[in-house]
């Protein structure tokens, strides 16, 4: 897929899911907050697809399982931060006060401390920062 | 999905714009978690009650980007020979900041129930900026 395909398959997703989203706060539906949430399970399910296929086109290559997963730590870090941080969202909105909000909000917490630490690296590498 | 440079280049966002975004993100995540915890409420009583505090973060990094869109936009104008380039990248930002700025604060006054605003239409500075942004994925050339 270029990624013209992937960007507008991505707004499609987002677009979907705020239009759910307004729906589900506005009193107008009362679903399940897992419902309201397909577009998202619907685009993790393509994400762990796609990051498979990497995966498996670079197996050939690799021969020990580790430098696979060392060449691919950010991707999967990523999409299971992502998934565990929806599914305790989930969670906490379909069962309020179940759960504490500190366990709610910690796996994204560590996505967005991720997410810090591979765009700052990124920008240190190209800009030579801290050198 | 993306690679950084990818998103870079689909949402018109520098890396330092997105770092920026992330930090405080993750400063307002922090402080929501102690709002509805309600942890600090004996402490900072006056600040966790009130939504703008909350999102203080939020709106200090737009204050932020757009110094930082300003700088980046006069030195494009001065510096490049394409002039309409630099005011094309400014303008992109200006609409940008400004729409996820009225968001937020539709979303503030929301939440602290002084609008009769639907959620439908607190979103709809997002809905406009998602037009946007796909016009910007459908001018992205097709070899990449």
């Amino acid at each position: 897929m270029t990624l013209a395909h992937r960007a507008l398959f991505t707004w499609f997703i987002v677009l979907v899911f705020l239009i759910l989203l307004c729906l589900r706060l506005d009193p107008r539906t009362t679903w399940n907050w897992f419902v309201t949430f397909t577009p998202l399970w619907f685009f993790d399910c393509i994400l762990i697809i796609y990051v498979l296929i990497k995966f498996i086109r670079k197996w050939r290559n690799l021969n020990r399982l580790t430098d696979l997963l060392s060449l691919y730590k950010w991707n999967i870090v990523g999409v299971w931060l992502t998934i565990t941080s929806q599914v305790m969202i989930c969670i906490t909105l379909e069962y309020p006060q179940q759960i504490p909000i500190y366990v709610t909000m910690a796996p994204l917490m560590l996505l967005l401390c991720t997410a810090i630490v591979y765009v700052g690296g990124k920008l240190r590498k190209r800009e030579g920062w801290l050198h | 999905m993306f690679k950084l440079s990818e998103l870079v280049r689909w949402l018109g966002l520098t890396e330092f714009e997105i770092l920026v975004n992330l930090c405080g993100l993750l400063v307002f995540t922090i402080s929501l978690a102690f709002k509805i915890s309600g942890t600090l409420n004996n402490v900072l009583p006056e600040v966790m009650c009130d939504w703008f505090s909350i999102f203080s973060p939020l709106f200090f990094i737009d204050i932020c980007n757009a110094y930082f869109c300003v700088i980046v936009g006069i030195r494009m104008y001065l510096d490049s020979d394409n002039k309409r380039k630099a005011l094309h990248r400014f303008m992109w930002s200006t609409y940008f900041l400004v729409l996820i700025a009225i968001f937020k604060y539709l979303l503030c006054l929301k939440l602290s129930g002084k609008t009769g605003l639907e959620y439908s239409e607190v979103f709809s500075p997002i809905f406009v900026l998602l037009q946007l942004v796909a016009v910007r994925a459908c001018q992205l050339p097709n070899s990449i």
